[in-house]
């Protein structure tokens, strides 16, 4: 037999701890905003799982690309390298452009959904972008690092970037959020 | 060039996660008066989601690798090899859910919120456990109907479970919640 129960558990607890760890954190950011959250600005409650979701997608696509290009060859372990930066480039684009669609989507769903009293499409827009296109950037960093640096230690990046990034996204993504309602509101 | 095909060929799927995401982000939004009821509960949101995420694609991708290796296929599915799997993930899912409940608990404390803890830890229990055999059905559910159509299950196990997963993580979260805050 190839698996065991046993070894399913005891392989995937210490990474699960370490996940759970942080997300408690993000929960928390979550709970010292919540009268915001749930009074007044209900429409970031919509808000929050889309960045998350289109944040940790975006940094798994882009780890995933690197970790294939650096185990074929077409990719070396430079930040200076052409199509490291082509690879950057590109996810920030897709970022700018996916949040920007989802956000007019959300604020409508929101108008229909009786959601919006507080703000205007355009703050609002405002908000969901900044709050993307810095996640995006980040997430972008933190995985080429990740890859290059899983990748020095000998470890398949693909096991690595993914867990790494969404899990560390769940937490920068919240905190630029409040950081971009407190500036625009 | 080679942005526009990046572009192209992951935009779309971007977009159906974010709607995926919107109707998350809905029913986390219908749970307004929950969240004010039961303190606590909207730390463990972000936690049990991810839990959720991380264990049901392992346990997809390792029945992808078992079909590789020629373990288990659309003939011999469930077996010895299959079962462990599940109970593997099933008994992750309640460790980790119990871990999640204090964690949220305990940090709550630290920060001068008071929530009760029996409430809050079997909210966590019963949400993790149940989306967690949901998304285990699911999983073999898909890696099935993958198999006989002769698919590769490593394509379409990840964006689909990464689509229903958060989906279904919340509203049993909100189910659990209206059931365990309506006895206490």
């Amino acid at each position: 037999m190839i698996y065991s129960w046993k070894n399913i558990v005891k392989h995937g607890l210490p990474l699960l701890t370490v996940c759970v760890l942080i997300e408690i954190i993000a929960g928390q950011i979550l709970q010292i905003n919540q009268d915001l959250l749930v009074s007044l600005f209900p429409i970031f409650l919509v808000s929050i799982p889309v960045i998350n979701s289109v944040g940790g997608n975006i940094g798994s696509i882009l780890g995933a690309r690197l970790a294939s290009g650096l185990h074929v060859g077409t990719i070396t372990l430079s930040v200076k390298d052409k199509k490291m930066q082509e690879n950057l480039f590109t996810a920030i684009l897709i970022g700018f452009i996916t949040y920007g669609v989802l956000a007019i989507l959300i604020y409508f769903i929101a108008v229909f959904g009786g959601l919006v009293e507080e703000i205007g499409l355009t703050k609002f827009v405002s908000i969901l972008l900044g709050t993307g296109v810095l996640l995006v950037l980040v997430i972008s960093f933190v995985s080429v690092a990740t890859a290059l640096w899983s990748f020095k230690q000998g470890l398949d990046p693909d096991d690595m970037v993914a867990p790494v990034v969404t899990t560390f996204g769940d937490v920068v993504g919240i905190l630029f959020l409040f950081l971009f309602i407190g500036v625009v509101v | 060039m080679f942005a526009k095909e990046m572009v192209k060929q992951s935009l779309p799927l971007l977009i159906i996660c974010g709607i995926g995401g919107i109707i998350t982000g809905s029913t986390f939004s219908a749970m307004r008066s929950i969240f004010e009821a039961i303190p606590g509960l909207i730390v463990v949101v972000p936690g049990v989601i991810a839990l959720r995420g991380n264990i049901s694609t392992a346990l997809g991708s390792r029945l992808g690798s078992a079909y590789h290796l020629g373990v288990i296929d659309a003939e011999n599915m469930v077996n010895e090899e299959l079962w462990q799997n599940i109970i593997g993930s099933l008994l992750l899912s309640f460790i980790m859910s119990c871990i999640i409940g204090l964690l949220a608990y305990i940090t709550s404390l630290l920060l001068g919120v008071y929530p009760n803890p029996y409430i809050l830890i079997s909210i966590v229990i019963i949400a993790g456990v149940i989306s967690s055999v949901i998304l285990a059905l699911l999983t073999i559910l898909i890696i099935f109907l993958v198999f006989r159509r002769g698919y590769d299950p490593d394509n379409i196990t990840g964006p689909a479970l990464a689509t229903f997963g958060d989906v279904v993580t919340i509203l049993c979260i909100f189910g659990s919640a209206v059931l365990i805050g309506g006895f206490a």
